[in-house]
């Protein structure tokens, strides 16, 4: 194992944590678990092409990024009518029960190191709740750190026949001298015929390293669609996953990321196809400039009982600079022959005719490049329900193209 | 009146060692006349155009290939001064170039998802008058502006500052057009030629140049691959463009068929790089009926 225990993370520390939130004793356990798991954990696995390893999480110190009792972050939350949306402790009061069933039962916090660091040490996040028959529109998780480490931790219960759509929104706030760490899982349990879109947006500084582990558990003719937009960070590892356990469930997976300066992204889409007549889509749209690079692992598995199953994957990657770098993977692993799937990847330049298309019809060379790489995104962009969201993606993307 | 004057041109493609195309063209558009270029596959007729406009493609050689334009070419509102009626168009980009008035055709026009042909219509509109603007202004009054690129665009919007032409404005003006040249209305929300038919991005150059209003259009092979309804439409639109706008029309096509519907006042046949045979709308029809081989011998000699 090549990464140690951080020297100030220690089982005091963690039952500190539980103790300031009044915490009942099973999730102390759930914590102290966690914590004694670290030393046999690996770090999230990463993409290798000859002679590179693409994203180098051992580089990072953890000793001088973790900072565990000193969390701050500010988190402002919008609910919608029917919709329980409480910060995860206090949903520890009213809701015990399910938070104590559903917590840690679609992401496992023994999957890698940075997982179970997040078990011990998590601080913030969000209980969503949608009971049976309520459609709710527009619930926003605004959340702001202003610490030098946080750890957050959000689920989301959606019952029968419910539907709801998320927007969450992760910045930092009050500027900390040196690097930063934010920590992100949510889990999304969505019950029979229920729909979820989960939207995420992180535009953290560019002194944070950003590591987020999204995976949803999709029950019978549910539909989870997920969209990932990442603009900040110095450096980002995304995982966003999505397991079809029941039949005729769906998902999207949609992603969208814009590097620049020295940025780094670690990109990762996951579909199971575990059960009969699931369809997945996943959509993943990125641009790089200056010295940026991105890797991309994208994957279908097709259990052997799944099915009837439709399976879809891309991945584009556009480059602005020559300096950019880019490496895409997409993987189709099938063990069901009643199933339609495809896979693709590309990487490219801005076309070179395109940009003479534009230019021979008075645009400026910029604005015809920006407004192709505007365009590039608007197959993401498409996907969004919430009209908040999308504006601001759009917004951001605009802004970074015009800096 | 504009004038489309190409001295004694000579390009190449532009990689080492890369393939002499040109050889001494030379060639003159007015604007309010038709040209027809004809010629053989690989003759240089679309290397021609595509050098008009400034495809980075091709490096020229030699020569020269200028734009005189009159004092009231863009209208009884913008008076061009003397000293700037002619310009070099090989010293200039190719937006700058489009901004003076030159207009090319595509024979394989583009196809770009996600930008609108409102937005992309409206933000060229704005584009070219932007640049008139600084192609025109004093020196001095150009150093004191702040280089300024671009509106803030929206992918899904278009442009948030109105530019000189409002979104108003333009709808209306878009709405002319189209009916113009039978356009259904539908195609303004579209996506720029993504998923369009053949004939639909043909009918869109032409539209594009009437929005444009262009003093010299260059089409190139506009004519390949309409059906025989789509065909006239486009015609229409291209006699339109001449009668209504005094634009002067260089079209590159392969076959006498458009040139009846589109009669050129001149017809310039190309050979090996070089306009090598000129003369009325007779000369379309005597090269349908005898073939580049007549065209061959009457310039070479015996074959």
């Amino acid at each position: 194992m090549s990464t140690q225990l951080p020297a100030n993370l220690s089982e005091e520390t963690v039952r500190q944590i539980s103790e300031d939130r009044d915490e009942p004793e099973w999730l102390l356990e759930t914590r102290l678990d966690a914590l004694s798991a670290l030393e046999e954990l690996e770090l999230p696995d990463v993409i290798q092409t000859p002679g590179r390893r693409w994203t180098n999480l051992e580089q990072l110190d953890f000793e001088a990024l973790v900072d565990p009792l000193n969390a701050a972050d500010r988190t402002e939350r919008v609910t919608a009518e029917g919709v329980e949306v409480l910060p995860l402790v206090e949903a520890l009061d009213e809701y015990e029960s399910i938070v104590r069933e559903r917590f840690g039962s679609v992401v496992d916090f023994k999957t890698n190191y940075l997982t179970a660091l997040s078990a011990a040490l998590f601080t913030t996040g969000t209980f969503i709740y949608v009971p049976e028959d309520v459609n709710a529109e527009d619930v926003k998780i605004r959340a702001e750190m202003n610490s030098r480490s946080l750890f957050s931790h959000t689920l989301v219960v959606t019952e029968k026949s419910s539907s709801v759509t998320i927007l969450e929104r992760v910045s930092t706030g009050d500027a900390v001298e040196g690097e930063r760490y934010f920590s992100n899982l949510v889990e999304i349990d969505a019950g029979e015929n229920s729909y979820v879109q989960y939207g995420s947006l992180q535009n953290v500084d560019e002194n944070t390293y950003a590591y987020t582990l999204k995976r949803a558990d999709a029950g019978t003719y549910a539909t989870v669609n997920w969209i990932e937009g990442n603009l900040g960070s110095r450096l980002t590892r995304s995982d966003v996953e999505t397991e079809l356990n029941g039949d005729a469930s769906e998902t999207k997976i949609v992603g969208a990321f814009f590097g620049h300066g020295d940025q780094h992204f670690d990109v990762n889409a996951r579909v199971w196809h575990n059960a009969e007549h699931t369809t997945a889509d996943l959509v993943t749209r990125g641009v790089l400039d200056d010295t940026a690079r991105s890797v991309y692992e994208g994957v279908q598995h097709v259990g052997r009982e799944a099915w009837d199953t439709n399976s879809y994957q891309r991945e584009n990657t556009l480059m602005l600079s020559d300096e950019s770098e880019a490496d895409a993977s997409p993987k189709l692993i099938i063990n069901n022959h009643d199933t339609e799937a495809s896979h693709a990847a590309t990487v490219g330049q801005v076309d070179k005719e395109d940009m003479f298309y534009m230019t021979s019809r008075s645009i400026p060379d910029q604005v015809a490049r920006n407004m192709l790489v505007e365009g590039f995104f608007v197959p993401v962009l498409e996907e969004i329900d919430v009209d908040e969201f999308r504006e601001d993606l759009a917004e951001l993307i605009s802004s970074r193209l015009r800096a | 009146m504009a004038v489309l004057e190409i001295k004694n041109l000579h390009a190449e493609v532009a990689t080492e060692d890369g393939e002499k195309i040109l050889r001494g063209v030379d060639l003159e558009v007015n604007s309010g006349e038709i040209h027809a270029l004809m010629g053989p596959n690989g003759s240089g007729k679309s290397t021609t155009a595509k050098v008009i406009a400034g495809h980075p493609a091709y490096e020229v050689t030699e020569g020269e290939v200028l734009l005189h334009l009159d004092e009231d070419d863009f209208g009884a509102d913008f008076e061009i001064p003397e000293d700037k009626r002619t310009w070099d168009l090989l010293d200039l980009e190719p937006n700058e170039r489009a901004a003076l008035g030159v207009f090319l055709g595509f024979q394989y026009p583009a196809e770009i998802e996600g930008v609108t042909m409102t937005n992309f219509l409206r933000t060229a509109l704005n584009a070219k008058l932007e640049e008139r603007e600084e192609l025109f202004e004093d020196e001095d009054e150009a150093e004191d502006e702040e280089e300024d690129v671009g509106y803030d665009t929206s992918p899904m919007e278009g442009p948030v500052d109105e530019g000189e032409v409002g979104v108003a404005e333009f709808q209306q003006l878009l709405k002319e057009k189209m009916e113009l040249l039978d356009m259904d209305e539908k195609f303004a929300q579209r996506y720029l030629n993504a998923g369009f038919s053949g004939g639909e991005k043909k009918q869109n150059e032409v539209l594009q140049a009437a929005i444009l209003e262009p003093s010299i259009a260059v089409l190139d092979e506009i004519d390949s691959g309409l059906d025989i309804d789509r065909l006239q439409d486009v015609s229409k639109g291209i006699n339109a463009l001449r009668d209504e706008q005094g634009t002067g029309i260089l079209q590159i096509t392969h076959y006498q068929r458009i040139l009846d519907y589109v009669e050129p006042d001149m017809v310039h046949i190309m050979l090996d790089g070089e306009v090598v045979m000129e003369g009325d709308a007779s000369l379309a029809q005597e090269l349908e009926a005898k073939g580049y081989d007549w065209v061959r011998e009457e310039v070479y000699g015996t074959a």
